[in-house]
């Protein structure tokens, strides 16, 4: 619901993009500039920036700010705030909205600290309230949601966690107008110099940043069922992730174990097979943004937190759900 | 080399915290308190610098009274000496103004780097090490994996910074420099009976805040977060439940 | 002078050791405390319900230093609980009246004692556990500190810590009810010879938070009665601190006979009696713990003196059970050990015969003066409830002398009833997670944590019986006597059933080292650092 007119300070949205293509995830920050309101702009900085350029028009907002320049192709956090200050102090927006990415984190907030600003960041929605804008964001690790009032002038700064909007929501509007936005940056006080990134296998689980992960209980009765967890969790795209008997048992390693004294994850998608829900599992699980559970037990907790649940024996279920994603 | 850690007290991890009567707020008065678990990985790689370069490693930390104990820890660790920016309001304060203490201790001292863990346990802004780079006028670089042994130790330091989905790059920047540093980096070690006994004697210069900056942003209201739907039991045979699952998944939660 | 155990009884040790020159000249000794827990006081769990009387003899201005005991008892109520009513006692026992006295968190009071302890100069190391008693001959002459850093199955990780051997003139043991290094002290010199078995109680409790106006700050209510049957000794407690926090808590006695009986079940029955159910409603259980307490008495406790150490506070037993109360005594039994123990070493003689002064200061002191004329109580209370109230209201009167003394008392696992093949019943009670809770959802609010890589800190020593005879005998007892549901029947996959041991739940309350019934679990403490986080309880 967009807010009132006179809450609409213009808004500028940093989109984001790597060698030249854009990063997807910067049409949820669009949709959710659209969700606030007011006349909208995105800057996109870097180089070779045509075809993202082109990309981002579509969206349904005033402009599309091309921000170009040599010192910009690899990604630095001195090369962008320097650049990004620039335009954002010849602009004057009320609000500069960010996608809560790697990126953003690495440089957006010395970037408003620069324009005597702090980034307000990691947000989950935003509210109107009082004529003015409320941002809500998770704390004390998901248990707690704040209600966060920015004070003092704008530029606000804030930036969306990944998934918070939906990218597909972002409303195209056909052609906005393309402007370049000059900016001076001196390459030689660029102070960070980065290399090639490169993939690696990763030493260990880091079920804190899987998008999707499937985690087994007591249900799945005996190691020798794990790998029917594991088919569906590949049909996913999924890590494969346990409560604590499983991992006490020794049928996963202990990095795979979700709750207190585990990890605590915040994926899209959690299917919880064969879990009954103990707080201690809860606790590690429960910002999860979809939570599926299959159980047996109709009364088990796990379904009071979940979005979509199946009562039913798992081993049953589980094959079905493999075939169903296979179609 | 002269290293300062920027530690932050927080409530233990899986304390079950209650919202105060503010509403705006956790009830910390009778919580279980503990060094910031990233913060913790960063001390230890600063402590492992010093091993291998030399030098002093200063912990610093803004917070009430209370923080006093991370600070004893870090210097039972191993930590040489501590700086402790105290006022009560540090306690709920944005990063912006935490950060702004913080500078107001390490921009006395020459160090030639900064480490701050990733981010802390309970506000989670991820931000205060980036704040205080610029603050300081420091060259910065974020969600450190490894410093690289390679380097000279002085004048430039080569470090391996986390990417998304896998990726990883290496980065070199000049020195004095400041690092935000990701938890796993490292095995942390255990305070020894020898290292509590030496950090009774260990120097702890506590320095007033005097100046805040204005609050960024306040928090107007904490709630326990609501599932705004009910659990929708999906019914029927396996294959037909599988099924329709699946299809709610991809076209309601558009989690697939 | 090295203290294991940073209690009401190890503080108030190295608080006396570390003062003492003040008042009796000469030059103050090194004082060292070993504390397993993270910091001090989070292991600390009772009612609880202070006679501060020994808190002045440490300490005469420990009011001014700010010491938290402030909310004196302002009313004692007594009841005996039928399954729907309340009757009141017309009179208070004497030894139940605490005019005085002061409800208190025990967690609290430790915290600022270690304080004052470190301030006199003490070196308080907490996250090290005693793991073993270093001798030298038959001479205690310190102890080994735990290994940290081992993994599950015992290989060493990259942090590995080796124990360290702490080596002391005198070692004062103050670990505790049940506690591991007296256990193996008393075992090893049968220190226990011609005493009586001591006999323990388990007591779980809950820090809750009611809407104001339930009950005044400082009341005290006890409860006898249901749902415990006449033959079980037991009650239940709710303290009221300021601010609508209340302390609710049920003691069970370790020697009850029914195998299928359930302390935690009993706490959430009497927790649905209207009495208590009506104080809770619309409140919030905000912590749980629980902790086994030495009900014995005088006549179970052991020889506390040996060659190089002595034994304190619950660990030696004593607590009166009468007045439910132990924290005074502790301290009381800290503070003569310390002088004991001070001019042992300025004698250059801590022989067990010099050291025997300890066991002549509990005997002309305040310790005896309280438990010797109460020294009958529990085991009258073996023989059911009305004669152990009978006997209990006749010891007042006669100073307990007129039945035969001691009287026989059996250790509480051996009273355990057969169940001949079935499944003892356990009868449920309802969950609803807002007054009744199940185990696993109370431990969570305790704040328990261990390093989850480490080895199993108990021990059982034969698991075969687990599945086998005690199954069949008793039905696994351990699966409900503990209150942190660490003991876990589980389908085998060979069939059948195995024990699962969930150690990193453990509260460490030692109910399970005391009531299993083939005496075969071991609680050695695990790596230091690990347990409860018992704050404000």
């Amino acid at each position: 619901m967009p807010m009132p007119s006179s809450a609409r300070p213009p808004v500028l949205v940093i989109a984001e993009q790597r060698a030249g293509s854009l990063n997807p995830v910067t049409w949820e920050t669009v949709a959710a500039a659209q969700v606030i309101g007011g006349p909208i702009s995105v800057a996109l900085a870097g180089a070779g920036l045509a075809g993202a350029a082109t990309e981002l028009a579509s969206a349904d907002v005033s402009e599309v700010l091309v921000v170009e320049d040599p010192a910009l192709e690899r990604y630095t956090p001195d090369g962008f705030i320097a650049a990004l200050a620039q335009v954002i102090e010849r602009e004057r927006p009320g609000l500069v909205l960010f996608p809560h990415t790697y990126q953003t984190r690495d440089y957006a907030p010395a970037l408003a600290s620069r324009l005597g600003r702090v980034l307000i960041p990691d947000c989950v929605g935003a509210t109107a309230r009082d004529g003015g804008l409320v941002l809500l964001r998770p704390m004390f690790q998901g248990k707690f949601v704040a209600e966060v009032a920015p004070a003092g002038d704008g530029p606000h700064c804030v930036s969306f966690q990944i998934g918070a909007w939906r990218a597909d929501a972002a409303a195209r509007g056909g052609a906005a107008a393309t402007r370049a936005v000059p900016v001076t940056i001196d390459a030689a006080a660029i102070r960070q110099r980065p290399e090639e990134p490169f993939q690696e296998a990763k030493q260990a689980v880091d079920l804190t940043q899987a998008e999707r992960i499937v985690a087994v209980g007591r249900g799945i009765k005996g190691q020798e069922h794990l790998p029917l967890a594991q088919e569906l969790a590949r049909s996913l795209g999924a890590e494969l992730a346990a409560s604590r008997p499983i991992c006490d048992s020794g049928w996963l390693p202990m990095d795979r174990q979700i709750g207190s004294s585990g990890q605590t994850v915040s994926p899209k998608l959690y299917v919880a097979l064969g879990i009954s829900g103990a707080i201690q599992h809860l606790v590690g699980m429960k910002g999860a943004r979809t939570i599926v559970a299959v159980n047996k037990d109709a009364d088990a907790p796990i379904f009071e937190v979940a979005d979509y649940g199946i009562v039913g024996d798992l081993f049953e279920v589980v094959p079905a759900l493999v075939a169903a994603l296979g179609e | 080399m002269k290293i300062a850690v920027c530690i932050k007290q927080v409530v233990t991890r899986d304390w079950p915290v209650r919202i105060d009567e503010s509403a705006a707020w956790v009830r910390d008065g009778d919580a279980s308190f503990e060094m910031n678990e990233p913060d913790a990985y960063a001390l230890e790689e600063g402590l492992r610098l010093k091993e291998r370069h030399g030098g002093e490693v200063v912990v610093c930390s803004a917070g009430p009274a209370r923080v006093a104990q991370v600070i004893r820890e870090a210097l039972a660790r191993g930590a040489d000496r501590a700086i402790h920016v105290e006022s009560e309001d540090l306690a709920t304060a944005d990063a912006g103004v935490v950060a702004e203490a913080l500078a107001s201790a390490v921009r006395e001292e020459s160090f030639d780097l900064v480490l701050t863990g990733l981010q802390s346990d309970d506000q989670g802004f991820g931000e205060t090490g980036v704040i205080l780079a610029e603050r300081l006028g420091l060259p910065h670089a974020t969600i450190i994996m490894e410093i690289a042994a390679d380097g000279d130790g002085a004048g430039r330091i080569r470090v391996k910074r986390e990417l998304e989905g896998g990726w990883f790059q290496w980065i070199t920047l000049p020195t004095p420099a400041l690092l935000t540093i990701q938890s796993g980096i490292n095995q942390l070690r255990y305070a020894t009976l020898r290292g509590i006994m030496a950090a009774k004697r260990k120097d702890v210069r506590t320095v007033p805040f005097a100046s805040p900056p204005p609050s960024a942003w306040n928090i107007v209201a904490l709630r326990v977060p609501v599932k705004d739907k009910q659990t929708r039991f999906v019914d029927g045979p396996p294959e037909a439940a599988a099924a329709e699952l699946v299809r709610l998944l991809r076209d309601e939660a558009r989690a697939l | 002078m090295l203290v294991v155990g940073g209690g009401p009884a190890g503080l108030a040790a190295a608080y006396r050791l570390a003062t003492r020159h003040r008042t009796v000249g000469g030059e103050p000794p090194v004082v060292a405390v070993l504390e397993k827990s993270r910091e001090p006081g989070a292991h600390m769990l009772s009612g609880a319900v202070l006679d501060p009387s020994a808190l002045a003899d440490l300490m005469p201005d420990w009011q001014s230093r700010g010491a938290p005991v402030a909310v004196p008892v302002t009313e004692d109520r007594i009841y005996f609980l039928t399954e729907r009513r309340r009757i009141p006692f017309p009179i208070t026992p004497p030894p139940l009246r605490n005019h005085g006295n002061y409800v208190i968190s025990l967690n609290r009071l430790v915290r600022w004692l270690a304080e004052q302890v470190e301030a006199a100069g003490v070196d308080l190391f907490a996250g090290f556990a005693g793991a073993e008693l270093l001798y030298e001959g038959d001479r205690v002459v310190g102890v080994r500190t735990g290994d940290r850093g081992v993994d599950r199955e015992g290989n060493r990780k990259a942090a590995f810590e080796p124990g360290v051997d702490i080596r002391a003139r005198v070692t004062v043991l103050a670990d505790g009810v049940r506690g591991n290094l007296t256990k193996t002290l008393v075992e090893r010199f049968g220190l226990d010879d011609g005493r009586l078995p001591q006999v323990y109680a388990v007591g779980i409790k809950e820090l809750w938070e009611v809407p104001s106006g339930r009950l005044p700050a400082g009341a005290v209510i006890h409860t006898m009665g249901y749902p415990l049957p006449h033959e079980q000794f037991g009650g239940g407690f709710l303290y009221a601190l300021p601010d609508g926090a209340l302390s609710v808590g049920f003691v069970a006695g370790l020697d009850y006979r029914d195998p299928g009986f359930d302390p935690h079940t009993a706490f959430q029955r009497f927790k649905r009696h209207p009495l208590v159910a009506d104080l809770l409603a619309g409140g919030e259980m905000v912590r749980y713990g629980a902790k086994a307490l030495p009900e014995g008495g005088w006549h179970a406790v052991p020889r506390c003196h040996v060659d190089g150490a002595l034994i304190v506070g619950d660990a030696a037993g004593f607590l009166n059970s009468m007045r439910l109360k132990g924290i005074h005594l502790a301290m009381q039994s800290g503070m003569a050990a310390a002088d004991a123990a001070l001019e042992a070493v300025r004698a250059n003689d801590a022989s067990a015969e010099r050291l025997a002064q300890y066991a002549a200061l509990v005997e002309s002191g305040p310790i005896r003066r309280e438990l010797h004329p109460v020294r009958n109580v529990h085991q009258a209370f073996a023989g059911g409830l009305l004669p152990g109230l009978l006997y209990s209201g006749l010891s007042l009167v006669t100073g307990g002398w007129w039945i035969r003394d001691p009287m026989p008392a059996h250790a509480g696992h051996t009273r355990l009833r057969r169940v001949a093949g079935g499944e003892p019943a356990a009868a449920a009670v309802p969950v609803d997670r807002r007054l009744t809770f199940d185990k696993l959802t109370n431990v969570h609010y305790s704040g328990t944590r261990h390093d989850e890589d480490q080895p199993s800190h108990l021990l059982v020593q034969d698991t075969d019986i687990c599945r086998t005879r005690c199954r069949e005998e008793y039905g696994n007892p351990c699966t409900r006597f503990c209150p942190a549901a660490v003991y876990e029947m589980v389908d085998a996959e060979a069939g059948g059933q195995r024990l699962q041991i969930n150690a990193s739940n453990c509260v460490h309350c030692k109910t399970c080292d005391i009531m299993d019934p083939y005496q075969i679990i071991d609680w050695v403490p695990p790596e230091g650092g690990g347990g409860p986080r018992y704050e404000g309880m």
